[in-house]
């Protein structure tokens, strides 16, 4: 148990060592959440799905860097991006625009849903279609099955009286 | 009647197959490979000390009038260490002009990392004794500072710029026998005819 606690300790301890890599001293507020809103926005280009503020590569480190030094130039967010897309491509920047390349990530969706609502309509439109049909199926049945029923109530008797009978036989 | 209907018990299957072809198309497709956003460009300025003397500087002037191709690569790297000796053969038996861009990965003042050079120095020469030397020099980007300018992203990566200075073409990744081929000579052959 006292391990454990030695282990868990530890643990907490290398996170702790690992939050403080980065001690990086802000003009303002402002700067500080413009800083944070663009290392979550920016994309490392050497890993595969990380945002800068998360990768420890060597290039996002230095993307780091260049951004608090571009916000100290009295940049603002807009040109920061511009100039790691100027570099690193429209990859580097998590918030794609419309183009003819990414219309489809932006239209699938809503083609998706107008799908949705055409098949959604078309169905419940066939539906009705069913019931009606359905009812009348029901109607025409109820005179048959009382035409079935006279005969089952006809066929019952004789089987009821060929019973009778071998009872009887069983008996003499 | 019944033919005209769409049947939508087929959805699920269509939907199924247009799935398996992405995937299937991501399953052979490279992430890394991607366009550079600097090609068709001029080269970035710069000024930036040669690796092995201090008082010599180089601009992007010096790489103008010919044709270069300009690698990005480090000791530290261990795909550079393949890639070597066919930039090696490129540059004697082709001659390729190649310019090394050193790519130090220590060194960040702003958390306390220096590098050190004359370490850096020794361990350049002994491996270009071991694998064969390319680069008709060496540029040290300490701060990477080149490298961010033209969209590096780690090592080794390899531009062709012509004799005007325009990036042609961006590669990341190691130059081999069939890179070299399909990517890089026929826009070396094309600029140098």
């Amino acid at each position: 148990m006292k391990k454990l606690t030695v282990l868990f300790s530890l643990m907490f301890f290398v996170c702790v060592a690992n939050a403080t890599e980065d001690q990086i001293t802000f003009k303002s507020e402002q700067q500080k959440s413009t800083y944070l809103e663009l290392t979550a926005e920016l994309r490392c280009p050497k890993c595969q799905n990380q945002n800068i503020a998360d990768s420890n590569a060597v290039v996002a480190k230095d993307m780091r860097v260049k951004v608090k030094a571009l916000l100290d130039e009295g940049q603002d967010k807009e040109q920061v991006i511009q100039y790691m897309i100027n570099r690193y491509g429209q990859f580097a920047h998590y918030q794609p625009p419309l183009n003819v390349a990414t219309s489809l990530l932006w239209l699938m969706p809503i083609g998706f849903i107008l799908f949705a609502v055409v098949l959604q309509v078309k169905r419940s439109k066939s539906k009705n279609d069913v019931n009606v049909s359905e009812t009348g199926a029901v109607q025409l049945d109820s005179g048959q099955l009382d035409r079935e029923l006279e005969l089952l109530l006809e066929s019952n008797t004789l089987d009821g009286s060929s019973v009778d009978n071998s009872s009887k036989d069983n008996k003499q | 009647m019944t033919t005209k209907k769409f049947n939508f018990r087929l959805v699920p299957l269509i939907l199924f197959v247009l799935l398996l072809a992405v995937l299937l198309k991501g399953l052979f497709s490279d992430p890394r490979e991607r366009d550079s956003a600097l090609i068709g460009k001029a080269f970035p300025q710069f000024q930036l000390p040669d690796l092995y003397d201090d008082s010599k500087q180089h601009t992007e002037k010096t790489l103008l009038n010919e044709a270069v191709l300009i690698n990005v690569w480090g000791t530290w790297c261990i795909t550079c260490k393949y890639e070597l000796p066919y930039l090696a053969k490129l540059a004697n038996e082709y001659d390729v002009k190649i310019v090394g861009l050193y790519y130090d990965q220590n060194y960040a003042p702003e958390f306390g990392q220096f590098a050190d050079i004359p370490a850096i120095r020794v361990e350049v020469k002994d491996m270009l004794a071991r694998l064969g030397n390319p680069y008709q020099y060496n540029i040290l980007d300490l701060d990477r500072s080149l490298s961010l300018n033209l969209g590096v992203t780690g090592a080794p990566e390899t531009f062709l710029v012509d004799a005007n200075g325009i990036i042609r073409m961006h590669h990341m990744g190691d130059v081999n026998e069939r890179i070299w081929r399909e990517k890089l000579a026929p826009i070396w052959n094309e600029i140098n005819q």
